[in-house]
């Protein structure tokens, strides 16, 4: 039994370690006979640790926007998923809109967001907020509607009130769509704020991947995007961290 | 209320059932009328499609009658619901799993409290530990539904039941999604909490075995549209022991209730 858990083990650290180093040494080879296209890694590790604090401050500000995006766009989605799945009007009226949404490109409602709203960080939490607002939705919708019937009718020989099942059935069991949500939807909303950036700033990462396009400056775009990529797994990793204190069934 | 001094559990006058279903209405129920009195214990037997659940649903409050009367108690099953007089004991265990097998035993006692302060109520709510131990589920009232088996989530979900305290209780099938041995069990388990609590009990069974073996009458229902063929007595000595079910007379009475569910297809035919 042991032998089994230890190559179980060696398997979910050692292949992805296995894949990680044989992708490492592909971008070496590209970078060291292709310099215009991929900068070496030491070069990547040497540009952020010579000024971390750039990258802190600018991470600071793309981490901000993001969790205000995703605050406000999973709150937004959850309130009316639970109006969704409780008027059949609403839901008709609201899923083909929300959809609408989600196949806009948020590449192009950024800059139309800065026009409308200025040089600052409105236009950016909007976008991320728009981008966390569509998975926390789908999920939550799926979630509030995944009750068991037959405890429902438990509560409704009971004569329950709508409320009582809400809170005491509905919303407990919608909890693992919401944890699943929240990991599509904060990822999505830190991919916002960076690409937000991209338009009417000079602070953040996004803003920072664009000055280094500016200047062909490619280990310092690559450091930036490592940044935000490395952050989000983090981010990741907290909810899932959460989901594991919440969840215990 | 009717002017008799105490009214039946349960009085079905003239109820029909109809469901439109995309294909045109479907017959459920067809002219139903059944009493049960305080304390009795009666089996709805028949076929899948023969209304069954449908009635048993009706009397619950779950679903609604399209003609004829239901009386819980001389009241609506929606007012006997209210008052919480009714514990509906699902198919499956339909535990939530994120509580505790105590509190989910506990549930009628935090769900609809208002029946508890205002609502006239027939109740005498039991207690949770004292239930579960009553059904050998004592060192597991911390535990939760997935840590248990099928057979000891089946019983928390009785306990749940017990646990309202309704003078009133409904089970679907409960056991029918168990292994053999382990129905065997519960159903004798069944019987002495019944003989212990005193409660009227509706049960919905596809099985003449369990339905001679626990009831004090077996009512036969046949399919298209459902309706009640016959009703047989079961006057069986109790309490029901595991060796009775060897004996002659149990056998002959599980075979008049298949004969008397032979004969109502065969009228249809």
């Amino acid at each position: 039994m042991s032998t089994t858990t230890a190559r179980t083990a060696a398997l979910t650290i050692g292949a992805p370690v296995v894949l990680i180093g044989a992708l490492l040494v592909g971008w070496q080879f590209v970078a060291l006979n292709y310099k215009s296209i991929l900068p070496p890694i030491e070069r990547i590790i040497a540009e952020f640790v010579e000024r971390p604090e750039f990258y802190i401050t600018n991470l600071g500000i793309t981490l901000s926007t993001a969790l205000a995006g995703f605050a406000f766009g999973a709150i937004v989605a959850i309130v009316l998923a639970v109006l969704v799945v409780h008027f059949r009007f609403l839901r008709a009226a609201v899923m083909p809109v929300a959809l609408l949404l989600n196949v806009t490109p948020i590449v192009a409602i950024a800059p139309a967001l800065v026009v409308a709203f200025g040089f600052n960080a409105i236009p950016h939490i909007i976008v991320a907020a728009i981008s966390a607002f569509f998975p926390m939705l789908i999920n939550a919708i799926s979630g509030l509607q995944a009750i068991d019937p037959q405890a429902e009718e438990v509560f409704r020989a009971m004569s329950a009130s709508r409320l009582e099942i809400f809170f005491r059935l509905r919303l407990p069991s919608s909890l693992p769509f919401l944890f699943a949500g929240a990991r599509l939807s904060i990822a999505a909303a830190m991919i916002g704020a960076v690409v937000a950036e991209f338009f009417g700033t000079d602070e953040g990462l996004g803003a920072v991947i664009v000055m280094a396009t500016t200047f062909l400056n490619l280990s310092q775009m690559w450091a930036a995007i490592l940044v935000s990529a490395l952050t989000s797994l983090a981010l990741l990793g907290i909810v899932g961290l959460v989901e594991r204190a919440v969840i215990r069934w | 209320m009717s002017a008799a001094a105490a009214p039946a559990a349960i009085g079905i006058r003239g109820v029909d059932k109809v469901f439109g279903t995309p294909r045109g209405e479907v017959r459920a129920l067809s002219g139903i009328d059944l009493d049960v009195r305080p304390g009795e214990f009666v089996t709805l037997f028949g076929p899948s499609g023969c209304g069954k659940s449908t009635l048993l649903r009706i009397i619950a409050g779950l679903e609604e009658q399209t003609a004829g009367e239901v009386l819980v108690h001389g009241t609506a099953p929606s007012v006997a619901s209210a008052r919480k007089n009714i514990a509906w004991i699902p198919q499956s265990s339909a535990l939530l799993p994120w509580l505790s097998i105590a509190r989910n035993a506990s549930l009628s006692t935090v769900v609809n409290r208002r029946a508890d302060t205002r609502g006239r109520t027939d109740r005498t709510p039991e207690d949770a530990d004292a239930l579960l131990a009553e059904l050998g589920l004592g060192g597991f009232s911390g535990a939760r539904p997935n840590e248990l088996s099928g057979g000891m989530r089946q019983r928390t979900s009785i306990a749940r039941g017990f646990v309202q305290g309704a003078p009133l209780m409904l089970m679907d099938e409960p056991f029918s999604a168990l292994d053999e041995l382990t129905k065997d069990t519960l159903r004798l388990r069944l019987l002495d909490l019944w003989d212990r609590h005193r409660k009227t009990i509706v049960f919905v069974t596809h099985s003449a075995f369990e339905a001679v073996l626990l009831s004090d009458r077996v009512v036969v229902m046949t399919p298209r549209p459902g309706r009640i063929h016959g009703v047989v007595d079961i006057d069986l000595p109790r309490p029901r022991t595991r060796e009775l079910t060897e004996s002659r007379a149990f056998s002959d009475l599980v075979a008049e209730v298949k004969h008397t569910l032979q004969r109502g297809w065969e009228d249809e035919e």
